[in-house]
């Protein structure tokens, strides 16, 4: 169209090329030429070919500008996926010991989705919710046979009380493939700067009894490692579980 | 790692039964009733004393939180208003 309004002085130039374009399909001129016969003046088989040629040139010229932008989009992706594989590999790593005493750390889970939860065993209610929902959830998608098994994981923020003892004996009410993990204050530190979560335990009372402070969110990781989403409290089991049947649709491994 | 161990999930439950039971005493008779005192000793011998503490801030926050939801929320009220 921006040829048209170049006006009649582009179109000696243009016309060179006319006897170039095989015009497929004559019964469209033909078509064309019976809709244009009604119109009040004839304009011609010269305005046809022109607005074929102009046509013909933009589908040119926007064909290859989808090609490079195509191709910048392969780049961009391929970018991304780099990255992707670094993530996998270096963040959200932690080194922690389970509940049976043996030391984990994040590659030990590759290939398989996990569901991890931060809070501690003195916690009155929140915890116990939350680890219930989750547990559900692992449950409900445990009765779909074409789905992977889910890893549930509950991450203390209270390494000071609860110690291989004390997580396993809480896990082992909740789920058997719950898996408890502790550690130091630095472990725990350590794995809990990389998730975001906060925590902060509260005053101690006459029997050195307290409560910590921490956020509260059930983390979703694919089986690269890669944190892939969150749920906080308001989301239901149900929820959880649609969100994960998505993601583990929607699922492409970037590692090797 | 001094202290009592963690409450069990059999003694977590017997805390919020006590504690539910107590509430819903309260909501009968309301927040300062003397029928509730006998429940709320219970709710106290099956709670660990930092939960006690922690469900009667809760309690507070919910009646709050109710209080906004039917009432509205009111300014504090200023002295001399015109």
């Amino acid at each position: 169209t921006m040829l048209l309004a170049l006006g009649p002085k582009a179109w000696p130039k243009l016309s060179q090329f006319k006897p170039l374009l095989r015009i497929s399909g004559g019964e469209t001129l033909h078509r064309n030429s019976r809709h244009w016969a009604g119109q009040g003046q004839r304009q011609g088989p010269g305005l046809r070919t022109r607005l074929l040629i102009t046509a013909l040139f933009g589908a040119g010229l926007g064909w290859a500008w989808l090609a490079a932008r195509a191709e910048k989009e392969q780049w961009r992706q391929q970018q991304r996926t780099e990255a992707l594989r670094q993530a996998a590999v270096g963040q959200g790593d932690f080194s922690l010991l389970d509940h049976k005493g043996q030391p984990r750390c994040k590659a030990d889970f590759r290939g398989q989705w996990v569901l991890m939860y931060f809070g501690f065993t003195h916690c009155p209610d929140i915890c116990p919710d939350e680890l219930e929902k989750l547990v559900q959830v692992v449950r409900k998608l445990e009765a779909e046979p074409d789905l992977p098994l889910v890893q549930p994981v509950f991450i203390t923020v209270d390494p000071e009380r609860d110690d291989v003892a004390a997580m396993a004996r809480y896990v082992q009410e909740f789920h058997p493939r719950l898996l408890g993990l502790t550690g130091s204050t630095e472990q725990v530190a350590h794995a809990s700067r990389n998730y975001r979560v906060y925590y902060s335990a509260g005053p101690k009372d006459e029997d050195q009894d307290y409560i910590v402070d921490h956020s509260i969110a059930i983390y979703l990781l694919n089986p690269d490692g890669l944190f892939t989403d969150y749920y906080g409290r308001s989301r239901s089991a149900e929820q959880i579980v649609e969100s994960i049947r998505r993601h583990i649709a929607a699922f492409h491994s970037v590692l090797p | 790692t001094g202290g009592m161990a963690a409450p069990t999930m059999e003694e977590r439950k017997a805390c919020w039964g006590a504690r539910d039971e107590f509430w819903q005493c309260l909501d009968s008779h309301g927040d300062d009733a003397a029928e509730c005192k006998k429940l709320r000793r219970a709710f106290e011998s099956r709670c660990p004393q930092q939960w006690v503490k922690h469900f009667d801030k809760r309690r507070d926050f919910l009646k709050y939180k109710k209080k906004l939801e039917t009432e509205g929320y009111h300014a504090p009220e200023t002295a001399g208003k015109s």
